[in-house]
């Protein structure tokens, strides 16, 4: 057994600038055996802390951490069976990839004769047989992430952790090594937990995602969970490239009333906001769920809007085009098999089917 | 219309091209001339001091000096030697330069690595409380510091008396620190996970990283306990417990010096100096820009 699990977990720092601020607020989650835990929020939201506190790096304020069936509160990094692959690798530079990727099995003084198996195996599988001999400075930056991976593999520990080990990649470089250690989780059946401020990285490769938010976790759930049922206005905007556009408006009825358009609520969904009937309300709509009325001759009449289209950008096989409903700027993600102009009126389908609803005070999505 | 616009395009252009290659000639110049001068003025000390050490007791107090002696001699050399004590003054300027050195990159490099890499409460007010203690002028301690030594603890003209105030500096606890405070933070909490144990992370991961850094700070307490005069000066007595720079003084008599003498023995100090720096001079550079702000 391989789980991690936070009970009451607060982390407190005190900072010259900031003065004490905290980190990561009262976290409480399980990170199933063999699962990959993907942690993404925007800088400061408390994702690296937490993992460095699995790690043992940093001590909790206040709660509980286990790793299997143990706590680990007080244990040193080496004894939490865990392994960790850095943001910049964190390659020892005086050392050969031989050297680097034996240090931590010889620190445990494991057999030479195992170092050297377990050594070559990993090296076997990452594709670094030739590289075993050089410096860490003699290497590409993807080389230098493969020996990273490498060094933990060697342990055999019954978690990786990894700290946004893809950010110093090119984009291409990225989308390979993504692959690789998707294949790797499934390879070694590992508790795997990643951090990273990248959404893309985080939908593609997480089992299961954790939302943070200034050191509050905002939503776990698997990658089409967050996308389709977020549980506030930051999950919401967060997860999703662009981001859910957000539309002040009221609900009257069956109808969501913004500034200049009524648009019909589908009857399914109507009960759930009956508690919200009169009330001013956040209209959630996707990019991709704004549509080309071309594309949809059979549209029913309703929910289509005019607006004039601010900006087009082109991305190959789809737009991005921008307008504004009152003072909020839309965006939607329209296939590009039709010809958008700027400054001019386009008929736009708002697919309601796919809405949600949040409390503009609470930010909480209602229903 | 075209092609004579072009043309006298063309030509002011070359124009602007002589114009500026005139202009670098001239800055080049003048850089080397100032710089051909102030390496003049630098080496003309050390010309002079050599120049004097193979003159005869005669001619080096010649008005108008020579500058080619007539019948270059090594007799001062000679005279260095027969004073007798040259030899132990060499061996003690070695060992308390040796001595001094190793202390000092051994315990600033510990202390730089406490200062910069690991979290201990007060570390900050304790850094700040020696950096401040590197403002006050040597002179205001000297004399407390001199009771100290020969008074309470009677340590005068023993090895003990020369190494002990400087054993670590402050100058380089501070050096230490800055260049320590340069190497990736991660590289340890790696070592940590790596199952490294604290002495070792510093031993294994730390020390060969830090060595070009601690290679300077070595390279400068030794030239600098080299050529220390003035407390090696103060606290020995005995022909025995002098260092070379203290030796030197024993050419200066009530009435009359021996300059040659002097000048030899200049010459002969400073030998090992000019090998310390024509072989390490990359890291005397290094040591420059330690603590610099990158550009």
């Amino acid at each position: 057994m391989s789980e991690v699990r936070f009970v009451n977990v607060s982390k407190e720092f005190e900072d010259d600038n900031k003065g004490k601020f905290t980190a990561v607020n009262d976290a409480t989650f399980t990170i199933e055996d063999k699962e990959f835990m993907v942690f993404v929020g925007p800088s400061g939201c408390g994702k690296t802390t937490s993992l460095r506190m699995i790690a043992g790096l940093e001590r909790q304020t206040s709660g509980d951490i286990y790793i299997g069936d143990r706590t680990v509160n007080k244990a040193h990094p080496k004894d939490r069976d865990i392994a960790m692959v850095f943001q910049d690798y964190a390659l020892y530079p005086h050392m050969t990839i031989r050297e680097n990727m034996s240090f931590g099995l010889k620190n445990l003084k494991r057999p030479k004769e195992e170092i050297e198996k377990k050594v070559s195996e990993a090296a076997q599988i990452l594709s670094l047989e030739n590289l075993l001999d050089r410096k860490p400075r003699e290497l590409s930056g993807g080389q230098r992430q493969r020996v990273a991976v490498g060094r933990a593999i060697v342990r055999n520990p019954k978690v990786f952790l990894f700290d946004e080990p893809l950010s110093n990649l090119d984009a291409k470089l990225r989308v390979q090594m993504r692959m690789e250690l998707s294949e790797l989780h499934k390879r070694l059946g590992a508790t795997i937990v990643y951090v990273t401020h990248d959404q893309v990285e985080a939908m593609t490769l997480g089992t299961r995602i954790v939302v943070m938010n200034q050191g509050e976790i905002q939503q776990i759930d698997t990658p089409e969970e967050l996308y389709k049922n977020p549980k506030n206005m930051f999950v919401a905007g967060f997860i999703g490239s662009p981001p859910m556009n957000f539309v002040r408006g009221r609900l009257d009825g069956n109808i969501v009333q913004t500034v200049e358009h009524a648009l019909v609520v589908p009857e399914d969904k109507l009960l759930k906001y009956a508690e919200y009937q009169g009330k001013e309300v956040v209209l959630g709509i996707r990019p991709e769920d704004v549509i080309n009325i071309e594309h949809l001759p059979d549209a029913p009449a309703q929910n289509v809007i005019e607006p004039v289209i601010k900006i087009v950008e082109h991305l190959g096989s789809e737009f991005l085009v921008y307008f504004g409903i009152g003072e909020e700027t839309i965006v939607g993600k329209i296939s590009s098999d039709y010809h958008m102009e700027v400054f001019k009126k386009h008929q736009l389908y708002i697919n309601m089917e796919k809405m949600t609803l949040f409390d503009p005070q609470t930010q909480m999505r209602i229903g | 219309m075209a092609t004579n616009h072009q043309q006298i395009q063309l030509q002011l252009d070359e124009k602007k091209d002589k114009q500026r290659k005139i202009f670098k000639i001239v800055g080049l110049s003048v850089i080397y001339i100032v710089l051909t001068i102030w390496a003049i003025l630098t080496f003309v000390p050390l010309i002079w001091m050599f120049i004097s050490s193979i003159k005869d007791t005669t001619s080096i107090t010649q008005v108008p000096p020579q500058l080619i002696p007539d019948q270059p001699t090594l007799d001062a050399y000679r005279r260095v030697f027969d004073v007798g004590g040259f030899a132990r003054w060499f061996l003690n300027s070695v060992i308390v330069s040796t001595i001094l050195t190793i202390s000092n990159v051994v315990l600033a490099s510990l202390a730089g690595y406490a200062f910069a890499k690991l979290k201990f409460p007060g570390r900050n007010t304790i850094f700040w409380i020696l950096l401040g203690s590197m403002m006050i002028p040597g002179q205001i301690t000297l004399i407390p510091l001199y009771i100290l030594i020969v008074n309470t603890f009677q340590m005068a003209d023993t090895y003990l008396a020369l190494v002990i105030p400087t054993l670590v500096t402050t100058a380089n606890i501070f050096l230490a620190r800055q260049f320590m405070a340069s190497l990736p933070s991660t590289l340890i909490d790696a070592a940590r996970i790596d199952a490294c144990s604290e002495p070792k992370i510093f031993w294994k991961v730390i020390l060969p990283m830090a060595k070009p850094g601690l290679a300077v700070l070595g390279i400068f307490t030794f030239v600098a306990n080299w050529n220390n005069f003035f407390w090696p000066f103060l606290v020995t007595s005995s022909n025995e417990m002098r260092t070379l720079q203290v030796g030197l003084t024993s050419f200066r008599y009530q009435y009359t010096a021996d300059y040659g003498a002097m000048m030899a023995g200049a010459v002969l100090t400073a030998i090992p100096m000019f090998i310390v720096f024509l072989a390490l001079q990359k890291y005397f550079l290094k040591g420059i820009t330690i603590g610099a702000v990158k550009g």
